[in-house]
């Protein structure tokens, strides 16, 4: 029963080697036959529907409410999901509210994409628009306003055309890693617009209940939703934009089975234990 | 060459760009193995970083133009709406007073007007968001599979069941404690699928971090060597374990 002791008293540091090796070995080059298949959950799936079935033109708000702390899960499901908005042609608001700190991250991941040679022809103001930071804490409210903290798209641009109030938005998404968007759940009661949001994985079960009763149209959970939108505009329009999500999802998946393993042999451990204490 | 310019030749190069991001990671990363003066200078950088950049951010985003440059241009042109500018800054204010304890109650009109708001706007939307949780639940229990069904029943009585668990006006036996056991699975279960997710969240965070390391192998080697020697060389010669007396105190 050696065995046994050492187990208990396994020492955390090598948890953590054993952690860390799960998720750094798949991302090294040439190991790449440890990729493991990705199959796109109906709550993803739902987002990507719905943008597929908007028509060129239609209006689509993003907001972004996430900080450089929470890129990891968060900024792959943006970049894939800006992407398949500019494949559709539709009209893109990007919006800050809770995320004055994020302002930085979204304008710079923007702007690569937009210097990608498909989207260079997109013009800002026009095919895409910045809103920046406008304090409003039920920030529904935001076609209200009269221009943003600057005071300069004063919705003068052509992007504005038709876009005068909340009912004239297709489609909007929220994406947080926090509580930020439950006045826009609350409202959608009233407003009757499509809402649909991307998490971290940390907040995802607390939100299925609304996606059950529809108040949420579509949901991405973490960094393994953002990995299917990627699969999924990848192989609709044929090109690759696969992105750091699906790479670190082998990762992902492999330090899981290693966490597992630690958790059954933690539980064997203790009812061994158990059994032991009450001969 | 102005201010800004030499700003930027310092921090817009190549090996700050690629240096500094994984020497600083894995300073973070090293409290994995102990808590050390690494990890405590990393960690102090980042929190004096993340707070001075919010701090410029939101005096330049949120303060300058909607309180300092509106009450500049009062003096220029006045306008009667102007007021609300003055009284919502007086309001503000208020809360300054909970420094003093005598004059505290003045804070109380802040929060009064908050409170005030937030219950007129939010009673009456929370009220249809919960009928709508509730009555979503009031289908056909025929959903044409199996496992539809079984959904439904489980989400049904799970809830009814949890509920139980906190009825505390009658002693937890016979059906109502078998009830309240059914409570306690069904709670168990999503904290384990909130563990779950937590967990998934903290290794995606990991990821990208090895991400950057996987891009910068050369970087990471270095630095994670010479991190390596100072472990050793630290925790061999200077480091000194504090002494606790037999009530947990140093």
């Amino acid at each position: 029963m050696k065995i046994l002791e050492k187990l208990k008293d396994l020492d955390r540091r090598i948890i953590y080697l054993l952690v860390f090796l799960s998720i750094i070995i798949p991302l090294i080059p040439g190991f790449d036959f440890l990729k493991f298949p990705v199959s796109a959950s109906k709550e993803t799936k739902a987002i990507f529907d719905q943008i597929e079935n908007l028509k060129e033109g239609d209006a689509v708000h993003i907001d972004f409410a996430f900080t450089p702390t929470q890129k990891a899960e968060l900024l792959p499901f943006f970049e894939a999901f800006y992407k398949h908005c500019l494949k559709k042609k539709v009209k893109v608001f990007i919006y800050y509210a809770a995320s004055v700190n994020g302002m930085g991250l979204g304008k710079e991941t923007v702007k690569n994409i937009m210097n990608m040679d498909e989207f260079s022809h997109l013009k800002a103001g026009v095919d895409y628009i910045h809103m920046d930071y406008i304090p409003i804490m039920a920030n529904i409210q935001i076609f209200s306003m009269v221009s943003d903290y600057k005071g300069t798209f004063k919705k003068e641009g052509k992007i504005f055309e038709g876009v005068e109030t909340l009912e004239d938005i297709d489609f909007i998404l929220g994406i947080t890693g926090s509580g930020w968007h439950q006045p826009f759940i609350d409202m959608q009661i009233r407003f009757h617009y499509k809402f649909a949001m991307a998490v971290t994985a940390v907040i995802g079960p607390e939100l299925i209940p609304y996606y059950q009763t529809g108040q949420l149209t579509g949901l991405s959970n973490g960094l393994r939703g953002a990995a299917e939108y990627e699969k999924l505009v990848s192989e609709k329009y044929e090109v690759n934009y696969y992105g750091s999500a699906t790479k670190g999802l082998s990762s992902l998946t492999l330090s899981h089975l290693v966490v597992f393993g630690f958790v059954l042999i933690g539980n064997i451990v203790y009812f061994i234990e158990r059994k032991r204490g009450g001969k | 060459m102005d201010f800004n310019s030499i700003i930027d030749a310092i921090f817009i190069n190549d090996f700050f760009t690629n240096w500094v991001p994984v020497i600083a990671t894995l300073m973070i990363m090293s409290f994995l193995y102990r808590d050390n003066p690494l990890f405590k200078i990393g960690e102090n950088i980042f929190i004096g970083i993340a707070l001075g950049y919010m701090w410029t951010l939101l005096w330049d985003i949120s303060v300058k133009p909607f309180f300092i440059m509106p009450l500049t241009d009062m003096f220029v042109e006045f306008h009667l709406s102007d007021l609300t500018i003055i009284f919502w800054f007086l309001l503000a204010s208020t809360m300054l007073f909970r420094f003093n304890r005598k004059k505290a109650w003045v804070a109380n009109y802040y929060f009064g007007f908050i409170f005030g708001y937030m219950a007129g706007m939010q009673i009456p939307i929370q009220v249809q968001n919960i009928l709508m949780q509730s009555t979503s639940l009031m289908e056909n229990v025929n959903k044409g599979s199996f496992y539809e069904t079984s959904k439904w029943i489980v989400l049904v009585f799970g809830t009814f069941s949890a509920l139980m668990y906190f009825f505390f006006s009658k002693p937890h036996k016979g059906i109502l404690g078998k009830t309240a056991r059914v409570g306690i699975v069904i709670m168990m279960i999503f904290f384990g699928a909130a563990f779950g997710s937590t967990v998934m969240g903290r290794v995606s965070l990991f990821i990208d971090r090895s991400i950057l390391l996987v891009a910068h192998p050369f970087e990471s080697m270095v630095s994670a060597g010479v991190i390596i020697v100072f472990l050793i060389v630290y925790f061999k010669f200077f480091h000194k374990e504090r002494e606790f007396n037999d009530e947990g105190v140093l």
